[in-house]
């Protein structure tokens, strides 16, 4: 994993500073550096590294209503992968991602790169504007959506009744999925465009002035000189997305008030943990749930970042 | 109050009972009383005049008006009143604070069907050393079978919810129906008839509702579950009664008859003002919900006894309710019991719950006493109502038992019967679907199934 | 995830240094009308909703229901639906807003000053270790939250610190993200040779930490400080299991707890108009934030592109 050729592309402001000192003085750098970073590891391991061994200890056992608990062994993660109900609940989000991310991130690439011309009048409020969503917490946004929704008295089916299209129900069993998606397109474009116009804003004038002066269209620039500059950010926003598909919690759970038929309680693989834990009272098999997802997760950002090193790979040695 | 929908909005909170089993340790006792005897006078004005604190654990609005009845009677003892959600998250939170060990209130307010899940775990205090024999002759009895199912007393019944029906006068009458239907047959064919003619579903029957299902299988004469208080449970959703049920709605439904919208939305409230419903199968608490729902249509509004499955008939099933228990963790037990009796009992506190909160009372003081009963209703064109639902009270079938996980009871009802009533399907074959998950849920975690 | 760090670390980074470059290179630029109407048209789907929350402030109950979503009409009950939002339960509402900001300002404070510390000495210096760490700091962003709720909730109720505002703040102020941003920061906006002629004055390295880094990192202490406000303000699932006291609410766990009651009744309480107005006013408040630090931000951005 470290050993890709990406990494000798690190940055030459952020190598370490000549060495002309003694080694004493580099010891007290070190110590520097440890006491920085100090702070950050202790709440690190206590909120993150502890809860998470504890967890995948709970993980190895088996507790029921009655009888109590009993060391358990893989019995968990053995149940976990032959459970319909949690495969369902990845491949569901498998679709939301092959679907979802691609229209969020390619809406946010297009809104970053149509900014970054600078051609369009008032740009500046678009650009805060589109990002004022990632501000309303999950929790009013789907509040807000469920309300526009609503087959009776949401806009969405006022407008559509009015020009005679009938009333479209979003909450139901097969169109929820893509309801979903829909907030949290809304929730998150704004956020993955502010990370590509940063990058953006970031490619030195030069790259592109000759393009510009050859008389290249912006759509040529857009396409052969941007796009291949910002791909790591790219990246970025594609392994966040990857992370916050398969975590998918506050959504499912505040829609299932509106829609609990349409809704099951293993529709994200998030959800179905948290269900296990609160609902059918099995917290050790939800920690081994939660567990494989983290793993899935991980797996999927690797592919994925691998594959796109293969190809830029394969880009450079072709040209 | 009434059996809260179970919203996902509320669905947060931290309930770790899997974890208490895990570690093995139940928390508290429940015996503190048991083992020494009932409780003596002596002890009970010491605890009394004792400078106490309490905390209590309930959702029902504005109840702390009837808290300061209680402590203006005892000023030694100061109760905080938190709510810390409606139903499924005030259980779980509940749960957590117990397994905590520290946090859980010293009283709680718990729906009769999740009694037995605190059973269970231990987390009750057996209120029978305090008293509470005392009072069982104070409350409908099908009431207190709720709280007392053996030799324990675990709680004190705070209200209930006897099902009858309230529908729309004028949009039956347009059906030319003018008098309720009195059995489920003429239901049916009422159904069809306010249909035609007003275009209206005459009731309702909420998608996901397991609360008003198993009040239907109550009135059948089903029972559905029952727990010995030990490690044996029985459960039979889909017995032939169950089916029956099942059946005739999902008649109704296919005939697109009565509508299967989810209820307690706004959807939902909207559909009972603008008579979508010309109708509404509920409880006790029903009327007055009902009442600051469709402010528009008082008046119109009749309320009278579930149809019935035989001619001549009187039976009734039940839909949500509440007692206050006393946590076994409590560390002012006494105070504690007497906080969740005084609140039930005396009588100035349960006519306050009763017209103020409008919980409907299990108090047979209350249920007798005229002021409450002969009460007249203009939204209900001046019916008294309150006394309809007295009389309903005591048709309730007495011995209706829960299983000690009812969660995951209703969280599968969402998931079986739930999805199958929302596509208009088979509900019946929906059942057995229902009962499989169940038992097989009921066997994994060590239970005994008969 | 060291291959993506570095990657994306570069492009980021370079957002401080190099705004000055392509200023220069396009002083006029044609408009395009397309391209403008293309633009707000997108705003638009971003605005309504928003919209909505705005004019579905000003109804109340029966108006929410019988008038046209998008537009005013049914009275306006705005100062009402505001009154009875700061009335319910005895001004409850206002307590939340406190405790959210509180929560809030805490943890993205204590965040910032956290990763701030960590991404400079990842950027600045070379230790024994530091690889290994960064990378547990990046593979930390993949570990499910809601997975780590309930033994976090355990360790918390052993240590006696559930239901106090600690257990809302302490979780927060963890963000590897943060600690990856500023990184990424550090590496661009503080120069080596700065760091180095402050050394050979002989000042210390915290001292060059609070009187050359922290000057020259603002920009993205803004950033980091916004991301971790954010998360805070919005973050419902944390508070909500640790937290049983409605004293201690923030506002997200408020809001869903009057949603509650308004879908459940609660006797008589349909509250519909009050949750939507207490949803229009949670969100004020981060709006405007927003926008004074997104202020901020640009001119921070210029701020760093002058520097040298």
């Amino acid at each position: 994993m470290s050993h890709s050729p990406a990494l000798t592309v690190e940055r030459p402001s952020a190598a370490p500073p000549p060495m002309r000192h003694g080694s004493s003085t580099k010891r007290k750098q070190n110590i520097a550096a440890y006491l920085f970073v100090l702070p950050f590891f202790v709440v690190f391991v206590a909120m993150l590294v502890v809860p998470l061994v504890y967890s995948g200890y709970l993980s190895l056992f088996e507790s029921k209503l009655i009888g109590g608990d009993a060391f358990a062994g893989l019995a968990n993660y053995v149940r976990a992968l032959q459970d319909s109900a949690f495969l369902a609940s990845i491949g569901r989000m498998g679709l939301f991602f092959v679907i979802q991310v691609p229209i969020m991130l390619g809406l946010a690439l297009f809104l970053a790169l149509a900014l970054d011309t600078g051609r369009a009048r008032g740009s500046k409020g678009v650009r805060l504007l589109v990002f004022m969503p990632y501000a309303v917490p999950a929790v009013v946004a789907t509040l807000m959506w469920g309300y526009l929704y609503g087959p009776d008295f949401g806009p969405i089916a006022q407008v559509a009744r009015a020009v005679g299209f009938g009333t479209p129900d979003f909450l139901s069993p097969v169109n929820i999925l893509g309801s979903m998606m829909n907030i949290v397109t809304w929730e998150f474009v704004g956020y993955n465009m502010i990370i590509m116009y940063a990058a953006l804003r970031s490619i030195p004038g030069e790259l592109y002035e000759a393009a510009e002066i050859d008389g290249a269209g912006q759509f040529r620039i857009a396409w052969s000189v941007k796009i291949p500059a910002i791909r790591p950010a790219i990246l970025l926003t594609v392994i966040f997305s990857i992370i916050g598909t398969f975590q998918l919690f506050a959504e499912p759970s505040l829609l299932n008030a509106i829609a609990p038929d349409a809704i099951t309680n293993s529709f994200t693989p998030n959800y179905y943990a948290y269900n296990l834990a609160f609902i059918n009272q099995e917290l050790n098999y939800a920690a081994a749930i939660a567990f494989l997802l983290g793993l899935f997760i991980a797996i999927v950002s690797y592919i994925v970042q691998l594959s796109s090193q293969r190809r830029e790979r394969r880009e450079r040695s072709a040209s | 109050m009434r059996n809260a929908p179970r919203t996902a909005l509320s669905l947060g909170a931290g309930a770790v009972a899997a974890a208490l089993i895990l570690s093995g340790c139940t928390p508290g006792g429940g015996d503190e009383g048991g083992d020494n005897g009932p409780i003596t006078e002596e002890q009970r004005e010491e605890a009394l005049n004792t400078p106490t604190e309490l905390t209590f654990w309930t959702w029902v609005p504005d109840i702390e008006n009837e808290v300061a009845l209680f402590e203006e009677k005892y000023p030694e003892i100061d109760v905080t009143v938190e709510n810390v959600g409606q139903g499924l998250p005030h259980y779980q939170k509940l749960r957590s604070a117990i397994e905590a060990g520290e946090g859980a209130p010293d009283v709680a307010q718990i729906e009769y069907q999740y009694i037995p899940s605190f059973v269970l775990s231990e987390s009750l205090l057996d209120l029978t050393p305090y008293g509470a024999e005392d009072l069982s002759g104070d409350y409908v009895d099908w009431a207190w079978n709720q709280v007392a199912p053996d030799e324990a007393i675990w709680a004190i019944p705070q209200d209930v919810g006897p099902m009858g029906n309230l529908y729309r006068e004028d949009i039956l009458a347009q059906a030319g129906i003018t008098e309720p239907p009195a059995t489920w047959e003429e239901y049916a064919t009422a159904a069809r008839a306010v249909k035609d003619a007003t275009g209206s579903y005459i009731s309702n029957l909420g998608a996901t509702q397991a609360g008003q299902m198993i009040g239907f299988f109550w009135q059948r004469g089903v029972k559905p579950f029952g727990y010995d208080g030990e490690e044996t449970v029985s459960i039979e959703v889909n017995s032939d009664e169950a089916k029956e049920v099942a059946t005739y709605w999902t008649e109704l439904i296919q005939q697109d008859l009565v509508s299967t919208d989810v209820d307690f939305n706004d959807q939902w409230y909207q559909g009972l003002a603008n008579g979508k419903y010309a109708g509404w199968l509920t409880a006790a608490w029903g009327p007055v919900f009902l009442q600051g729902t469709a402010e528009g249509t008082s008046g119109l509004w009749r309320a009278a006894p579930l149809p019935q499955w035989a001619e001549g008939e009187q039976v009734a099933g039940n839909w949500g309710g509440s007692s206050d228990a006393v946590l076994a963790s409590s560390e002012n037990p006494i105070a504690a019991y007497e906080l969740a009796k005084f609140i039930n009992h005396d009588e100035e506190s349960a006519m306050m719950l009763a017209t103020e909160q409008f919980l409907y009372p299990p108090q047979l003081s209350v249920l007798e006493d005229t002021a409450f009963i002969d009460q007249e209703s203009e939204f209900y064109g001046g019916q008294q109502v309150n006394k309809l639902f007295a009389d309903i009270s005591e048709t309730v079938d007495t011995d209706f038992q829960w299983l000690p996980f009812m969660d995951y009871v209703y969280s599968t009802y969402e998931e079986t019967m739930g999805t199958v009533i929302a596509d208009k399907g088979d509900i019946a074959a929906a059942l057995d679907e229902w009962q499989d998950q169940l038992v097989s849920y009921a066997e994994d975690q060590g239970f005994t199934v008969e | 995830m060291t291959a993506l760090d570095t990657r994306a670390a570069v492009t980021i980074g370079d957002t401080t240094g190099s705004r000055r470059a392509k200023r220069n290179f396009d002083p006029k630029k044609r408009r395009s009308v397309l391209l403008t109407v293309l633009l707000w048209l997108c705003v638009l789907y971003f605005v309504l909703p928003l919209w909505w929350l705005l004019v579905s402030a000003t109804k109340d109950n029966s108006g929410l229901f019988s008038t046209f979503g998008l537009w005013f009409g049914g009275g306006f009950s705005f100062f009402e639906n505001l009154q009875t939002l700061f009335t319910v339960r005895d001004g409850i509402f206002a307590r939340w807003l406190v405790n959210t900001l509180v929560y809030s300002l805490a943890s993205a404070v204590g965040a910032t000053l956290l990763a701030t510390m960590a991404g400079y000495a990842f950027a600045k210096y070379e230790f024994p270790g530091k690889k290994a760490l960064f990378s547990a700091t990046l593979g930390a962003i993949m570990i499910p939250l809601t997975a780590l709720a309930l033994p976090t909730y355990l360790l918390f109720s052993e240590a006696g610190l559930t239901d106090t505002p600690w257990a809302v703040i302490v979780p927060s102020l963890v963000t590897p993200f943060g600690v990856y941003l500023m990184r990424v920061y550090a590496a661009d906006a503080v120069d080596d040779s700065l760091i180095e002629a402050a050394r050979v004055d002989g000042a210390g390295e915290f001292r060059i930490f609070w009187q050359v880094g922290l000057r020259l990192l603002g920009p993205g202490l803004v950033t980091v400080f916004l991301f971790s406000l954010v998360a805070t303000w919005n973050n419902y699932f944390l508070p909500l299991i640790m937290l049983n006291t409605s004293d201690l609410y923030p506002i997200t766990v408020g809001l869903a707890q009057l949603q509650a009651a308004a879908s459940a009744g609660g006797g008589s309480q349909a509250l519909f108009s009050t949750v939507i107005t207490g949803s229009f006013v949670s969100i004020l408040p981060l709006i405007i934030a927003f926008l004074f630090l997104q202020r901020y931000w640009q001119s921070g951005l210029s701020t760093g592109s002058v520097k040298g």
